[in-house]
């Protein structure tokens, strides 16, 4: 397995240990700090919704009558204003991050577990097999993963689950077609022949020779469609199709804003910044960590 | 060539049928009888066979589907639910909104976008060019385009009171004008009616363009990264001219191809964001349509609005496919 490691194409850019050491500091600096940046924005987004009941100041659902519309520093336990209920919007903010990253990881574990292995049996089989796989997914792709997401809640109706399957289900296309085409090029490689050779069965060649070759840079492109599944959420969820209300999510506290902008612009300002923010660092982790791994795009 | 064009013709044919066969089978298991929907819980026994009757859906699905596919051919999604009136007038009433939008948005997305992308190309090795480019991409790649537009709304419509906060503006009447005639007899009451369309039309335009020109960006960025690193282009250097003449001469040139790619992703992105767009200006057009038919159960409305934007999708990518193939006779059909 070690040799087969240091054949694969995909492994150069990150196999490379001591060419790393011997960079200057100021280019390991451009390259790497990047990557920490969003990560630890992409972390603290994670630890944020974990730790919800822990760091939000109140219940996002109990309702202060007397702090109806305030705005942010009117009342001191009320950072970021409260909502037309008078319920505080940083506490529900801090509780819509849950929906948020639950929905943006789990539909993206989705679209991975089920668009890879056909992606993978697509380039292995060829044939007959990776024409029907191909053109389903082509037709899926025809229609973009907002509309196709919009299609499949509206027909099974807005839930954490069915957002869910349904952001997978729009992801699961892409999935397919980049691991198609790594798996083209990994089988391509003499390890692959040489498992062959050995008696390695087609499933035997796919689990444990292609997928792992293939896996770096689809967990790359799966960061960056965790981005895009956040930001879907919170379209869904803004056009009233995601989580029924009262449940925080950052698509709904903006949307019920709306009415507000002209006295209460913090409503919809501060739940816009968090889509943002959570969208931005997953986009920063995936983008650095695909520049390292695709040296032509790297400009280097 | 043209063999090409009728062979990328074929492929599209069984995409279209696919893509239609998923829109019909979604907004059939729709939660909720739409006879329900439109007479309301009252409706009598009676009265609810007779809907049933009416729009067909007592028929077998096979049946219902090869009707659904030979109407939508000839563009009949039947009627809305709500008001009655063939979903078609709607679409018809309602494409131009939106055809106004993505253009607009695109000159925005262009203008912005294709200079940023190349620039960054170019001057990639320069961090001090090269990073605010690419954070400026990656914000308007993260900013969710209803939210810039509400930003926008607060600024300019309700603080400066420069753009309206809702509407389209009088587009039907200015398409009313040009097709009677009247554009030539009264030229400037037609001017005005387009100064009004522009006016409402700004906001959306921007919020819609820059939330695009990033993605644009990108595809320029990469498109020039790959032109750039061809063999004629070190050919070009190698004969000692500059590197103004080896851009426009010969880059940009041959950015032709990977730019038609650009404007077919583009057409279905921005598409989907008129949706938003639409939703957050309260701007008539196809996606306020498509979202406030699915808020209302009007589903013949929202089959006919997505039918819409799929064949619109498809359509494009077809002609774009057909376009490379002008441009670079290189390109066959494997």
């Amino acid at each position: 397995m070690a040799i087969v490691r240091g054949a694969d194409p995909l492994d150069l850019t990150l196999s490379g240990k001591p060419e790393e050491a011997s960079r200057p500091l100021g280019s390991r600096l451009r390259r790497w700090l990047p990557i920490w940046i969003g990560a630890c924005m992409a972390v603290g987004m994670v630890v944020m919704a974990a730790a919800a009941p822990l760091i939000a100041p109140v219940s996002p659902s109990a309702q202060f009558g007397d702090a109806v519309l305030k705005g942010p520093g009117a009342l001191d336990r009320h950072w970021l204003g409260t909502d037309e209920f008078g319920r505080d919007v940083l506490s529900r903010i801090i509780w819509g991050a849950r929906v948020s990253l639950e929905v943006g990881l789990a539909s993206v574990l989705f679209a991975f577990a089920v668009g890879v292995p056909m992606g993978i049996l697509a380039g292995v089989r060829g044939g007959r097999v990776e024409t029907l796989i191909m053109r389903c997914a082509d037709m899926l792709m025809a229609f973009p993963t907002l509309l196709l997401a919009l299609i499949i809640v509206t027909a099974l109706g807005g839930s954490l689950i069915n957002e869910m399957v349904a952001i997978g289900i729009a992801l699961t296309p892409n999935f397919v077609r980049l691991s198609r085409s790594l798996a083209l090029t990994i089988r391509e490689q003499d390890y692959i022949m040489a498992a062959r050779a050995l008696g390695s069965g087609q499933i035997r060649v796919m689990a444990r020779h292609v997928f792992p070759n293939a896996l770096y840079a689809l967990v790359v492109v799966a960061t960056l469609y965790i981005a895009t599944a956040i930001r879907t959420e919170a379209s869904l969820s803004f056009l009233g199709l995601g989580i029924p209300p009262p449940t925080p999510s950052w698509g709904n506290i903006l949307s019920d804003g709306r009415q507000y902008i002209k006295c209460c612009p913090w409503i919809t300002t501060f739940s816009g910044l968090a889509i943002m923010l959570a969208v931005l660092a997953f986009n920063v982790v995936g983008d650095a960590l695909r520049d390292l791994l695709d040296p032509r795009l790297r400009g280097e | 060539m043209l063999q090409y064009a009728m062979r990328r013709l074929l492929v599209a044919v069984p995409m279209l049928l696919g893509a239609m066969s998923i829109v019909f089978f979604a907004m059939r298991v729709l939660p909720g009888d739409p006879c329900v929907a439109m007479m309301g819980d009252q409706a009598t026994t009676s009265a609810l066979a007779d809907c049933t009757k009416n729009l067909g859906l007592h028929r077998p699905l096979a049946v219902q589907y090869v009707d659904y596919l030979w109407r939508s051919v000839r563009f009949d999604f039947g009627n809305s639910l709500r008001q009655g009136y063939p979903v078609s007038e709607y679409i018809a009433r309602m494409f131009p909104h939106t055809f106004v939008l993505v253009m607009a948005s695109a000159v925005v997305a262009a203008l912005v976008g294709v200079p940023i992308g190349i620039l960054s190309a170019l001057k990639r090795r320069n961090p001090l060019v090269d990073y605010p480019l690419r954070i400026f991409a990656l914000l308007g790649l993260s900013m969710p385009v209803f939210w810039l537009g509400i930003l926008l709304l607060i600024v300019f419509s309700l603080h400066l009171d420069i753009f309206p906060l809702i509407g389209g503006g009088d587009l039907d009447g200015a398409m009313a004008m040009i097709r009677s005639g009247e554009v030539f007899t009264y030229p400037r009451d037609f001017l005005a009616l387009v100064g009004d369309v522009l006016h409402h039309l700004t906001l959306p335009a921007l919020a819609l363009g820059f939330t695009l020109a990033a993605t644009v960006s990108r595809l320029s960025r990469s498109a020039m990264l790959e032109v750039i690193s061809q063999d004629y282009i070190r050919t070009a250097r190698a004969k000692g001219q500059g590197e103004r003449v080896v851009v426009y001469k010969h880059a940009l040139r041959n950015m032709m191809v990977p730019l038609l790619t650009i404007i077919g992703i583009f057409v279905a992105i921005a598409l989907t964001g008129t949706v938003l767009t639409e939703t957050v200006f309260t701007r008539p057009g196809l996606g306020k349509m498509l979202v406030d038919a699915i808020g209302a159960r009007d589903y013949p409305l929202a089959q006919g609005a997505i039918t819409v934007f799929t064949m619109t999708i498809i359509a494009v990518n077809l002609l774009v496919d057909v376009l490379y193939a002008v441009v670079d006779p290189r390109i066959t059909y494997r």
